[in-house]
């Protein structure tokens, strides 16, 4: 069966919309109901903490060894940034666009949906 | 099946008429065929393989046995059985392959053929049309599977580059294989939002008919053709006013 990762991108709240824990709990309350109807098709995912958290590195070179470069922050400074993931084993892309467009993400950012590479050879 | 070497109107086919009548043949039964031949195998590239082998046997054999009463049923069976040699071969190798065997060794249902057949052309027509494809992509698509023109006969009516249209079909036809786009007629409450794309891709391809360049009489009127079997093929209850203008607008110009 294929599975598809669901990458969910949005505008990171704020310090005023973390404070605001009426919105907040709403949007929680909504990952959650996700999490149970979807419960059939997820085969994993997580949260990311924020981009503020995040530490980039590369290896100079072009070579396992060469100097590592360590920055703050994300690889690239978007507007839209990466919060989260799940994984779908779902028949087909019809199917997960459908369980994909009932996360919450999808109307407050929006989700890319792209196929997991098989490597059993299956595809 | 078939007559003794002789064609339609009853004389011995001399090879140039054959090929004359391979070619048309091809163009009025090629699109039925492939539609039928992707929902056996599930894959357009060993579909299309299948199509083309099946011609090219075809090729031999029509001209010492004439041509078949049934051209398209023919090439149905005989695209399926160099499928189903392929897809024996590699089922060894690949669990896809094997699922697609699998499937084409069924015994075929009785359902009713001719429903079959229209329901085949209406999945291919509405994959090809996919939103998860790019606009251009699903014209150039519908235009090289459905209607079967080249992707030569495709850059000269948008006036891009071949080497364009080659890439985005192919990019296209690895899309719905990767992402595993589904071969399916959408259900009736999916059909709203799937059908405009449809609907789109038939106006674009009735439009590029008319605006074809002047000398390109010949794919002007097939792409308006085309338009307006696609129409036909959708439900006549789904028609649109697009449609009703369209059939107008190239009854006026045909009778000019």
């Amino acid at each position: 069966m294929p599975r598809y990762a669901a990458l969910i991108y949005g505008t990171e709240p704020t310090p005023e919309d973390m404070s605001d824990s009426g919105k907040w709990d709403k949007i929680m309350q909504e990952y959650f109901n996700f999490g149970e109807a979807a419960a059939g098709v997820i085969g994993g995912g997580e949260a990311l903490q924020p981009v503020s958290t995040a530490t980039t590195i590369q290896v100079m070179g072009g070579a396992k060894g060469g100097d590592v470069v360590t920055t703050d922050g994300p690889f690239a400074e978007t507007k839209e940034t990466l919060g989260g993931f799940y994984l779908l084993d779902c028949k087909d892309l019809d199917e997960a666009i459908s369980w994909a467009a009932q996360i919450p993400g999808a109307w407050h950012g929006k989700v890319e949906v792209r196929p997991v590479i098989d490597f059993s050879g299956a595809s | 099946m078939a007559r003794q070497g002789r064609g339609a109107s009853g004389h011995r086919l001399q090879r140039g008429e054959l090929i004359d009548s391979l070619d048309e043949i091809i163009r009025i039964e090629g699109g039925q065929v492939l539609a039928t031949l992707i929902r056996l195998t599930g894959d357009m590239d060993i579909a299309e393989d299948a199509l083309h082998d099946a011609v090219v046997v075809a090729a031999d054999v029509w001209r010492r046995d004439g041509t078949p009463d049934k051209p398209g049923a023919w090439l149905t069976t005989v695209a399926r059985n160099k499928a189903l040699d392929r897809l024996r071969r590699e089922a060894k190798r690949h669990p896809k392959e094997a699922e697609a065997f699998r499937l084409l060794t069924e015994p075929a249902d009785s359902g009713d053929a001719s429903g079959d057949n229209r329901d085949d052309r209406l999945r291919l027509l509405f994959t090809c049309c996919h939103p998860a494809l790019s606009p251009e992509s699903q014209v150039a698509l519908s235009l090289r599977v459905i209607c079967g023109l080249t992707t030569i006969d495709i850059a000269r009516v948008f006036l891009v580059p071949e080497a364009t249209i080659g890439q985005r079909i192919s990019r296209a036809k690895a899309k719905i294989a990767k992402a595993h786009i589904p071969y399916r007629v959408p259900e009736p409450h999916e059909l709203p939002d799937r059908l405009r794309p449809v609907l789109a891709t038939v106006y674009a391809v009735f439009t590029a008919g008319h605006h074809a360049p002047v000398g390109e009489l010949d794919a002007r009127v097939d792409l308006a053709d085309e338009g307006i079997r696609f129409m036909r093929a959708l439900d006549p209850g789904l028609r649109s006013g697009r449609y009703a203008r369209a059939t107008r607008y190239r009854s006026c110009r045909i009778a000019a």
